[in-house]
């Protein structure tokens, strides 16, 4: 089999890319897991859902969609990253943020790595799904 | 999950992310097992110590 072929075979499909990549998105690992990475959707289901959920617990902030500066604006793209976590940290956080103590304030810290971490493995899961890497 | 994660000390909030940023970049920069369990060790133990070693200089301002 010749390198063009070789290379035809592993290129998946636009469809693929960007259903992994939303996959992963929505929920992290997810993308990994429909790419049959099992290992890779584990770690990183339970890696950024786990720093998602504590940083909720510790009661940090989530950005809103209604940004009142650049700092407002850059968090909640950050926090959008974190997928359906964002989506669901007003149920996970029943108690709402509370972010005069220090433990709140590295919530917020937290779940923003979450959903960056989130973004990182959704382009993993693209390039992957592409097939530039395995 | 309120009471595994409101009560946490500053060391302990620290612990728990660097280590699940170390395993992530590990898994998204290296392959292999081994391989991956350096770098995560590496990376957690810098986290830790450069939080600290900042934390120690940022004392004499604390007052």
């Amino acid at each position: 089999m010749n390198e063009a072929v070789k290379r035809e075979h592993s290129t998946g499909s636009p469809a693929l890319r960007i259903s992994v990549a939303v996959a992963g998105w929505a929920i992290p690992g997810l993308g990994h897991l429909l790419l049959r990475q099992w290992g890779k959707a584990l770690v990183y289901f339970l890696c950024v859902g786990g720093l998602a959920c504590a940083g909720l617990a510790m009661r940090g902030g989530v950005f809103s969609a209604n940004p009142s500066d650049l700092f407002d604006r850059l968090g909640f793209f950050a926090d959008l990253g974190a997928g359906g976590f964002y989506f669901l940290s007003h149920v996970i956080q029943s108690a709402g943020p509370d972010v005069a103590h220090a433990s709140g304030d590295y919530g917020t810290r937290m779940f923003a790595t979450a959903g960056m971490l989130n973004l990182l493995t959704v382009l993993e899961a693209y390039e992957i799904g592409s097939g530039r890497r395995t | 999950m309120n009471i595994l994660f409101a009560g946490l000390t500053h060391l302990e909030a620290l612990a728990l992310f660097s280590f699940a940023v170390s395993l992530t970049f590990a898994f998204l920069s290296k392959r292999g097992a081994v391989e991956r369990a350096k770098y995560f060790a590496w990376a957690f133990l810098a986290f830790l110590l450069v939080a600290i070693g900042i934390g120690w200089l940022m004392y004499p301002f604390s007052r």
